[in-house]
């Protein structure tokens, strides 16, 4: 299992507790430097900084305080709709367990909590993972969603996930085709507007780009269960690529309203891609 | 409905798999690519006509074949139409002075005799028009059925052609004039019907029988031409004998005499030569101009050829389908080199 390493940073200070990799909000007695107080804001007798104090013309005592490292929750919502089942290029479900797998070594690895909830048309409890910070069996879940079983006709159960998720702000990975109804794609990403929201959307070439020119194609459904004769030719096609960066155009306007764009999955999982996206968006 | 009634199968059983026709609507033939939503593909106009020609064609082909295994058949029937014509029955004189010539004599040389010219022309009366229905009847000392009454005029023209071999005794016109009159059947449909007599002498009729005939003929009613071939030099129909003015005397007078009593349309045609006989006959078919039922025999028709050529169609409507059909994945491979090569520039040049 070599996925390589997701290198993120949260966008925010997050606050907690619990000791982990990332700069925290609150301060505390351990850390990186961050200021000096004055003693009766943190009457902390073992961290008094002679040296400030000292240097203070009007005799005040000072403390120094220290940056808290603050663990996050990174979690993985993963759509198990039917379209899911795709294969083209790649098995898409199998897309889907190498970035959870990737995203959850490199949570547990520095001492962030990894979840993970499958939703199709509700929360999917036999895929569900509350946050934890055991890598193996964060490993291990993840690495089964490969053989999960993707047969509801819609994702609406991502609507319901907020529900789980509340509290402190999470980094929250939504892993779809995004092959939703405008409205549903409004309805999840505003219901989690709190938290670091990145849309991870799989596509597949074999479904826009790879299409052959000129043939007969007889499609099927995978979602909603019909079969429809395509008579490809070069203007169907060129209408079928219009329409597909039309949507994809919509969902990146739709997803940049609440924070990042999408970051597109296709034929592998690149850590380091992801990690890139993840610092520049 | 009428058409329906009439089509059968020698294997009705089989016609029972024909729900199997329904198949091509809930499975295809083509090969299935699976996609994650259709709502990816745009509404298409041509594909779904594709569609739907691809579905029928499949339907097409199974129930064809079906059917065609079921061996399907047009059952025979007998069809009544209306055509222009007439039922003739054709009362032929075989005595023996019919083969001499008009002039009394054996025939010689160019020759022709009174049976050979008759036969020339009858033939080609019967040929002339293709709804007339004939029968033909021969007489001697007694009457002869030929042909009953037909529309194969093969048969009839056949017929005709026999009557110039050589003929047999005497001449019995009451016995003749019976077979002839029952050669036209009971039907009682409105028909133009009529007896020909070709003859070439005359016979007394016995009372009796007269009495008989005259009622046949007020029953059937048929036009009656008496096409009397006469010898020259013997006594014409109009001629009254020297002597006593009895049948015996004169037959043929008395005869005509007979047929004027009857009430029915009555013509005499006396002719002394091939050339009036022609004359006479042309007249007889101009007159018999009147609307006529005939029925016409259709045979059985195996429609087991078309039901193969209807399933076969099909089939073509279906590998053309199947010819047009693109693989997606050699589509894909086809085009993933080129992506595959800016890569690998990419990591040589760095």
């Amino acid at each position: 299992m070599s996925t390589g390493e997701v290198v993120y940073l949260p966008r925010w200070q997050p606050g907690g507790s619990t000791v982990g990799p990332h700069r925290g909000r609150d301060a505390g007695g351990l850390g990186t430097f961050r200021d000096q107080v004055p003693f009766l804001r943190l009457p902390d007798a073992r961290r008094v900084d002679i040296r400030a104090t000292l240097r203070d013309p009007f005799e005040g005592t000072y403390v120094r305080r220290f940056e808290t490292r603050t663990a996050i929750e990174v979690w993985a919502l993963v759509d198990l709709s039917a379209s899911m089942r795709f294969r083209g290029e790649a098995d898409r479900m199998a897309l889907v367990a190498d970035l959870c797998a990737g995203l959850a070594h490199s949570a547990t690895r520095i001492g962030d909590a990894f979840g993970l909830i499958g939703c199709d048309d509700c929360i999917r409890e036999d895929v569900f993972l509350p946050a934890t910070r055991r890598q193996g069996i964060a490993m291990e879940r993840a690495a089964r969603l490969a053989t999960a079983v993707c047969a509801g006709n819609s994702a609406r159960g991502l609507a319901a996930v907020a529900v789980r998720l509340a509290g402190r702000p999470k980094m929250l990975f939504v892993i779809s085709d995004f092959r939703w109804p405008e409205a549903l794609i409004e309805e999840v990403l505003s219901s989690l507007a709190l938290n670091d929201v990145i849309p991870v959307l799989l596509a597949d070439r074999t479904e826009d780009e790879a299409l052959p020119s000129f043939g007969l194609m007889e499609f099927d459904d995978l979602e909603a269960g019909g079969r429809r004769v395509v008579f490809m030719r070069p203007s169907l096609r060129r209408r079928w690529h219009e329409r597909e960066r039309a949507r994809l155009d919509r969902l990146h306007r739709i997803a940049s309203g609440y924070g990042r764009p999408p970051f597109r999955l296709d034929v592998r999982f690149d850590a380091e891609a992801l990690s890139r996206h993840l610092m520049t968006t | 409905m009428a058409l329906l009634s009439r089509l059968g199968a020698s294997l009705p059983l089989v016609l029972l798999l024909l729900p199997l026709a329904l198949l091509p609507l809930l499975v295809s033939s083509q090969r299935r690519i699976s996609l994650s939503a259709l709502d990816a593909a745009p509404a298409d106009g041509l594909s779904r006509t594709i569609d739907w020609v691809l579905k029928i064609a499949g339907v097409l082909a199974i129930a064809a074949l079906i059917v065609a295994l079921s061996g399907p058949y047009r059952s025979g029937e007998t069809v009544t139409r209306i055509g222009v014509g007439a039922q003739v029955s054709m009362l032929i004189d075989r005595s023996g002075s019919m083969n001499e010539t008009f002039a009394g004599k054996q025939p010689s040389g160019a020759e022709e005799s009174k049976a050979a010219a008759s036969r020339r022309l009858l033939g080609d009366f019967v040929g002339s028009r293709a709804h007339d229905q004939f029968a033909v009847t021969a007489f001697s000392t007694s009457p002869m059925l030929v042909v009953p009454m037909t529309d194969r005029h093969d048969a009839v023209r056949a017929a005709i052609a026999a009557i110039d071999r050589p003929g047999l005794d005497y001449t019995n016109v009451a016995r003749g004039l019976g077979m002839a009159l029952s050669q036209f059947g009971a039907e009682a449909v409105q028909v133009s019907r009529a007896v020909l007599l070709v003859s070439d002498g005359a016979a007394v009729i016995d009372p009796k029988v007269q009495e008989i005939l005259r009622a046949e003929f007020s029953k059937i009613h048929p036009n009656l031409y008496w096409l009397f071939l006469r010898t020259k030099g013997s006594p014409s129909i109009h001629d009254k004998p020297a002597g006593e003015d009895t049948p015996q005397a004169a037959p043929e007078r008395h005869l005509d005499l007979f047929f004027k009593s009857l009430g029915t349309p009555y013509r005499v045609f006396e002719a002394e030569g091939p050339e009036q006989v022609a004359e006479a006959i042309r007249q007889i078919e101009s007159l018999e101009r009147d609307p006529i039922p005939y029925t016409e025999q259709r045979p059985r028709g195996d429609l087991t050829p078309s039901a193969y050529a209807l399933a076969t169609l099909g089939l073509l409507v279906l590998v053309a389908g199947k010819l047009l059909e693109a693989d997606p994945r050699r589509a894909s491979r086809r085009s993933s080199p080129t992506t595959a090569v800016p890569s690998d520039e990419q990591r040589l040049a760095a």
